[in-house]
């Protein structure tokens, strides 16, 4: 049996050293048929020590020690796991998955929860370490084209505990390949609260220049030992530590456009100003006040937006993040030689704030998906955090707004990116006087005298 | 006779304007939202798929027919299931209601 199990090994190992590109069939085919998928520890015969691995990834934490954002202890993490802001309100901590109170109307309960979409089993949850986290690790949800979802949604177990249902069927392990953008699409497109809220983008050939050529998420983030490289969002606090860039080399390299006058743009406007002109995804959220849908519970009243259906805004950017209660945006000027003009995608939450700090209050979803009452949200997880008398903390809370600016990085366009004319013109997309240029630069700025005989002969050319 | 062929006119006008309005109707797109009560899909490879739609505002039952791709893929891979509540907009093309865009209202 040993050696079975050792040959079967064997195979796999020489079969599955790397993952096989979508499309290719994984080898190592036939030792799963025999032996069946029995979760992370089929994986680890032949990717030894991937699953521990995983477990310090932002995937696994969310969370990580964060560098540019005003305001925040750099000997903590900070993520999803635990900030408060206005596109979610609350985190894993506050909404934990769980069984939310029976809907008065219908008598009925259900699941919700922040980290439904973690990739454990919810009894190794967020952040859990240590040999029953590596086994809870969900790496079908990732890796396989053939998994079945029914099995994916939560339970409560003889003990009464929440659980995370998994696909771990061989027919699923049989499927696997790096994942494709639908195994990223599953969490990341109904983040925030619905298909298209929070980052407002789709992945699709007819919404972006690189998925009409085929490719996949991770084309571009390209995972280093499941740490996933990111672009530097004002909002996307948590990261791995690695950087996506358009100018990396076996991309588009520091000089992408033919025309020099267009690579002179590259050192002051980000490559998404003229590539990504619109945006979408939710405009306005309020957490304030909950709208009860078909099925009788309560969902924050959302304002939403498709992609591609809204225009950025642009503003300075070194990378850097401003972080207080009303506001988080990036950090930047025209002078300190860092930033570059950038594209964000806007979104504004209403929400409650503390009476005595003015702090943004995190809100339990438990109490308002039932019921609609929001302050009893907030109590809650005023309770759960420790606050000093939670109840009355609700009860003083002040209701307000708080302005996100979003990193624009999807929705990439070669045909319709603005051209010269779109900025260089008296009523360009461009706001050079809140950008930093005086009067009499935005006067040489504005003038067709910069582009119009480059274009004319451009448009011969086309016609 | 002239008073027939003037007759013959005015319906014929009739006839066509009927037909072109009723040809507008048909190109409109009609939204509603509700939830799934039964989805049909003729296997792994299935090309198009319906799925019946319980009108939240009207309680009427709504065939929809699905031919995007990654609605369908959504299908087989149960990522959209009977009981999901959906955002849809479809139009009446030769009798059936064309899904245009058929999204879960639903999130994290």
């Amino acid at each position: 049996m040993k050696s079975s199990v050792s040959v079967a090994a064997v195979l796999l190992a020489l079969g599955l050293a790397a993952l096989p590109a979508r499309g290719a069939e994984h080898p190592g085919k036939e030792a799963l048929e025999k032996n069946g998928y029995h979760g992370p520890e089929s994986c680890e015969e032949c990717h030894p020590g991937t699953a521990a691995a995983f477990l310090e990834t932002v995937h696994w934490k969310h969370a990580s020690k964060v560098s540019n954002v005003e305001g925040l202890d750099p000997n903590k993490e900070y993520g999803m796991k635990n900030r408060i802001y206005v596109m979610c309100n609350g985190n894993d901590i506050v909404n934990n998955l769980k069984e939310i109170p029976k809907s008065p109307e219908t008598g009925k309960t259900k699941f919700s929860g922040c980290n439904t979409c973690h990739p454990g089993n919810h009894l190794s949850d967020v952040a859990s370490t240590g040999p029953e986290a590596q086994k809870a690790v969900d790496c079908l949800v990732c890796h396989s084209s053939d998994y079945d979802f029914r099995q994916r949604k939560p339970y409560k177990d003889a003990e009464g505990r929440v659980v995370m249902g998994q696909d771990r069927s061989t027919k699923a392990a049989l499927a696997i390949s790096k994942p494709t953008v639908k195994n990223c699409m599953v969490c990341h497109e109904a983040a925030g609260g619905g298909v298209v809220v929070k980052r407002g983008f789709s992945f699709t050939k007819e919404t972006d220049a690189h998925a009409a050529k085929g490719m996949v998420c991770v084309d571009c983030h390209k995972a280093k030992n499941h740490r996933m490289p990111t672009g530097l969002d004002p909002n996307n606090w948590a990261t791995d530590g690695l950087l996506v860039s358009c100018a990396d080399t076996s991309c588009h390299g520091a000089k992408p456009h033919k025309d020099a006058d267009l690579n002179r743009h590259t050192a002051r406007i980000a490559c998404q100003t003229c590539h990504i002109p619109r945006t979408g995804g939710a405009f306005a959220k309020d957490f304030t006040v909950w709208e009860q849908g078909s099925d009788k519970f309560y969902e924050p009243t959302t304002l939403k937006k498709e992609a591609n259906e809204t225009t950025p805004v642009y503003a300075w950017y070194n990378g850097t993040v401003k972080n207080t209660p009303h506001f988080i945006g990036p950090k930047g000027s025209r002078q300190d030689g860092k930033s570059r003009i950038t594209p964000f995608k806007i979104f504004q939450g209403k929400a409650y704030f503390e009476a005595k700090t003015g702090n943004l209050l995190s809100m339990d979803f438990a109490p308002p998906m039932a019921n609609g009452d929001t302050r009893a949200g907030v109590a809650s997880a005023a309770r759960t955090l420790g606050m000093k008398d939670p109840e009355q903390v609700a009860k003083n809370a002040v209701p307000g707004w708080q302005t996100i600016y979003f990193g624009s990085n999807h929705l990439v366009t070669k045909s319709k990116s603005l051209s010269c004319a779109n900025c260089h013109a008296p009523n360009g997309v461009l706001n050079f006087k809140d950008l930093g240029y005086s009067d009499a630069e935005i006067v040489k700025l504005t003038t067709p005298e910069l582009y119009l005989k480059k274009l004319v002969e451009k448009q011969k050319e086309e016609w | 006779m002239k008073n027939a062929l003037a007759l013959v006119a005015v319906l014929a006008l009739l006839a066509v304007s009927v037909i072109g309005f009723s040809g507008t109707a048909q190109a409109e797109e009609i939204k509603m939202v509700g939830v799934i009560t039964k989805i049909e899909i003729a296997g792994k490879d299935a090309k198009t798929a319906t799925a019946t739609l319980k009108d939240n505002k009207t309680e009427n039952l709504v065939v929809i027919t699905v031919n995007d791709d990654l609605t369908l893929d959504k299908f087989k891979d149960h990522r959209i299931q009977e009981g999901d509540e959906i955002r849809c907009k479809y139009e009446v093309i030769d009798g059936k209601n064309v899904s245009k865009f058929f999204r879960k209202t639903a999130g994290c």
